[in-house]
């Protein structure tokens, strides 16, 4: 068949082609996780913001946030899984939890009371999750978190006074800049 | 001679494979997506697919979400692999005639 094919039909052939993966690969954009990174990395600015504005007590609005995330994420997760479905590994979203899950007793076993360093933690923990999904699948994930928790330790050992905003400005921004980047660049 | 593979190669079937393919290998697009991606018809797209299930180039998987029916589609191992041979061989094709 292929003598039948001019140069010609060929070119067009590639062509058609290229239109449709870039058509495609356009429509899979908005599904590599963008809107999640913009989700959390408001709520992380929100989180040192209040703390910084408000005190410590406003502390007791985290739970909150972290609920509005949660299910704006479980949202968006749910809307885009519609559309093109990636199988999930259930062992090591299990793992990812149980990670977490330890993470939530440490402090209450070990007794940290300190804002500064209960935030500090928590953020820590956040990433070790995503370095650990990031060496899984293979993703910016790993380079976000290990980026960030650099920022983490900076603000915590050697900004301290200026941890919140600080905390506001590279953690949350941070997630912000990578949604941007992997809306626009990421394959 | 070129390795052109005849089922692929009609426009529509060439989009719409050119568009699995572009899918990680283990991620599915639902029909409807596809279908507004591609700006096909149910009937054009699910003709096509037919063909391309019965040469083996994709998987399709229905199934039901919230109670309703379901299509997820997929290039096989083996219709990635024709594909990329018919690139290939459109692209051999295109370098002959410079």
């Amino acid at each position: 068949m292929s003598s039948e094919i001019t140069p010609h039909e060929a070119a067009s052939a590639l062509a058609s082609i290229d239109d449709a993966r870039l058509t495609m690969r356009r429509a899979l954009r908005a599904h590599r996780g963008h809107f999640h990174l913009w989700i959390w990395g408001a709520a992380w600015i929100a989180m040192p913001l209040l703390v910084w504005q408000g005190g410590e007590r406003a502390m007791r609005h985290f739970p909150w946030i972290c609920l509005v995330g949660a299910l704006l994420s479980a949202g968006v997760a749910w809307g885009q899984s519609r559309q093109v479905k990636i199988p999930i590994n259930a062992r090591f979203v299990c793992a990812l939890l149980a990670v977490i899950a330890f993470g939530v007793l440490f402090p209450l076993v070990l007794g940290v009371r300190d804002a500064r360093a209960l935030f500090a933690y928590i953020c820590l923990l956040a990433m070790q999750a995503y370095v650990v999904a990031g060496l899984w699948t293979d993703t910016y994930l790993l380079w976000l978190g290990l980026v960030v928790c650099g920022f983490i330790l900076l603000g915590y050992f050697v900004f301290p006074e200026m941890f919140w905003p600080w905390m506001a400005a590279c953690g949350g921004g941070s997630l912000i800049l990578t949604g941007f980047y992997v809306r626009h660049f990421w394959r | 001679m070129p390795d052109i593979d005849e089922v692929i190669h009609q426009p529509v079937r060439l989009r719409i494979m050119a568009a699995l393919c572009s899918l990680g290998p283990r991620e599915q697009a639902d029909f409807s997506y596809l279908k507004e991606k591609l700006a096909l018809t149910d009937g054009n797209l699910g003709a096509h697919l037919r063909t391309l299930e019965a040469a083996g180039h994709v998987s399709v998987e229905k199934t039901f979400v919230d109670r309703r029916p379901k299509t997820y589609l997929a290039a096989s191992t083996s219709g990635r692999k024709a594909f990329a041979a018919h690139v290939a061989a459109l692209q051999q094709i295109l370098n002959s005639s410079d």
